[in-house]
């Protein structure tokens, strides 16, 4: 898996995750490089579409599944910040 | 008529479906049908879990012709699976994905492609041959089968097309967010196409911005099978498509609001379908045109005694609706929520399918959910409710209820929520739903 280096947007989204998803967890206790979805969250396909649109609605940047980086930027917490910043318009 | 062709009336070059922007034609997928059905295992039933709904349909075909059972698991866990296998023993597993499941022995779809001449003739299926085997959770844990005869399939995927414009040969895609092991998405999407002779897609978007490429990309006009769910997120993301397209939404009720919005956003009639495993699609409505439900084509649905039952030709026996219902005499009906779902406030009984209809009829409201908390003993439970109405205040909510329900059914609290916690397939899990419920009163601590 491409690595990444640690992105300062890590905190707000692991907010956002625990909040759109309605984990019961604490947002400091999300692992950066842990998997998101199978292991570790545990999150499924439905949770990457409460997800995706919580991004675009917080980031403006909408994400696509036919995006070939899908799987990586999906990845991590860590991953999904780096490409939020990357791309996100507010 | 006792027996139908395996396809509709496509011609030799028209496409069946389109996977990865090929398409793949009629001539060639019953190439690809015949080459799987020679090399299936001499098995009983088959538990077909390819992604591509191409594939699937390969599968599902090829199973058909050997005399297959195709069983249709409601869940992907590997335990459950194996559950489905304990119960019917024999059954294999047919995959694109090379997946391995252990204590499940699996064959993998090839990837077909070779000659195709066009038959002389196309095979024809007897209508009462039993193909598909959908289940319902059951109250002993253990799912439940439904199974359903070509017959059953056929008959509900010709009147669906037919309530809906679409004629035969027609060129419309078939796109679906749901899932084709799911009995709306077997339906709807792999045999409306078939029968119809039309295209389908193979894949199965997620993200708005993944439909609406679809879509923009389809060969003629579009019509997408979707869930409330999806829906809502393609109403949010302002998704771009062609006018014109057709959506069909089922799973869990739609609100008006919310198919208004799509209907002046795609500049596309949204239509739901009223179903259940038990009996396949029932009726279908038009969102915005109001509440009653309108049978297909050759389904009757009866007022009984204590439930309602559905009729059809192809139905070996009435089966009972689990909803409360109230039939009209022409025959169109009106639901009033879950019979399980008769809930008792300070002495008063109420469905809270009821109350959940009553909320998403409300200006502004996209999902909303009724919920009683578990009692207390020696406290009145008061009933919450979770919305989802972006720009209204809980406020404005309470006073627009306030004008429909007895002061004893509304909510205390009423939680404006971004999202419910629907599953995959659109449905709100009692479970999840307490979930939230114990998360909302522990984060805010407003206990009742």
């Amino acid at each position: 898996m491409t690595s990444f280096g640690s992105s300062p947007l890590e905190p707000d989204l692991a907010k956002l995750i625990v909040q759109t998803l309605k984990l019961k967890i604490d947002p400091a206790s999300v692992q950066p490089e842990a998997p998101l979805f199978g292991e570790g969250l545990g999150l499924d396909s439905i949770d990457a579409l409460e997800l995706a649109l919580a991004i675009s609605q917080t980031y403006g940047y909408q994400l696509k599944s036919s995006d070939p980086e899908i799987k990586t930027i999906f990845f991590s917490l860590r991953a999904l910040a780096n490409a939020v910043e990357k791309h996100r318009t507010k | 008529m006792h027996e139908t062709p395996l396809i509709g009336s496509y011609s030799p070059d028209d496409t069946v479906a389109w996977r990865q922007g090929q398409a793949h034609t009629a001539r060639q997928f019953l190439a690809d049908v015949r080459c799987l059905a020679e090399v299936l295992p001499d098995r009983p039933a088959v538990l077909n879990l390819a992604d591509s709904r191409y594939e699937f349909l390969v599968g599902f075909a090829a199973a058909i012709l050997r005399g297959q059972l195709t069983l249709l698991p409601q869940r992907r866990a590997p335990e459950a699976l194996r559950r489905l296998v304990d119960d019917h023993p024999g059954c294999y597993a047919l995959t694109d994905q090379d997946e391995a499941i252990e204590g499940i022995d699996a064959v993998s779809i090839p990837p077909g492609g070779g000659a195709a001449p066009w038959p002389k003739h196309i095979p024809l299926v007897p209508l009462n041959q039993a193909v598909a085997v959908a289940f319902t959770s059951g109250s002993t844990g253990r799912p439940v089968p439904n199974t359903k005869t070509w017959g059953a399939l056929t008959a509900v995927a010709q009147a669906t097309g037919s309530r809906l414009g679409i004629t035969d040969g027609d060129r419309i895609g078939v796109v679906a967010t749901v899932p084709h092991q799911h009995m709306f998405g077997l339906e709807a999407s792999v045999m409306l196409p078939l029968v119809h002779g039309v295209a389908m897609y193979a894949g199965r978007p997620l993200f708005p911005a993944d439909i609406g490429s679809v879509l923009s990309n389809a060969a003629g006009r579009w019509m997408l099978v979707t869930t409330p769910l999806h829906l809502r997120a393609c109403v949010t993301e302002r998704m771009q498509v062609p006018s014109g397209g057709l959506i069909l939404s089922a799973t869990a009720p739609l609100a008006r609001t919310l198919a208004q919005e799509a209907e002046r956003m795609f500049q596309s009639n949204v239509h739901e379908i009223f179903g259940f495993a038990e009996a396949g699609s029932v009726a279908e409505r038009r969102t915005i045109d109001g509440e009653r439900w309108t049978p297909l084509e050759g389904v009757c649905v009866r007022q009984g005694q204590d439930s309602c039952t559905v009729e059809a030709r192809y139905l070996p026996a009435p089966v009972p609706i689990p909803d409360r219902v109230t039939v009209e005499p022409t025959g169109a009906f009106f639901l009033h929520g879950r019979e399980a779902d008769q809930v008792n406030v300070a002495g008063h009984r109420v469905s809270l399918g009821d109350l959940n209809q009553t909320l998403l009829r409300i200006d502004g409201v996209q999902d909303g959910i009724f919920f009683l908390p578990d009692e207390e003993a020696g406290f009145v439970t008061r009933l919450m409710a979770f919305v989802v109405a972006p720009g209204k205040t809980s406020e404005e909510i309470q006073r627009a209820l306030r004008a429909h329900l007895d002061p004893v059914f509304l909510p205390r609290p009423l939680v404006c929520v971004p999202s419910l916690p629907r599953n995959a397939t659109g449905k709100l899990p009692r479970e999840a739903v307490l979930e939230l419920s114990r998360q909302w009163t522990k984060a805010d601590g407003h206990g009742v």
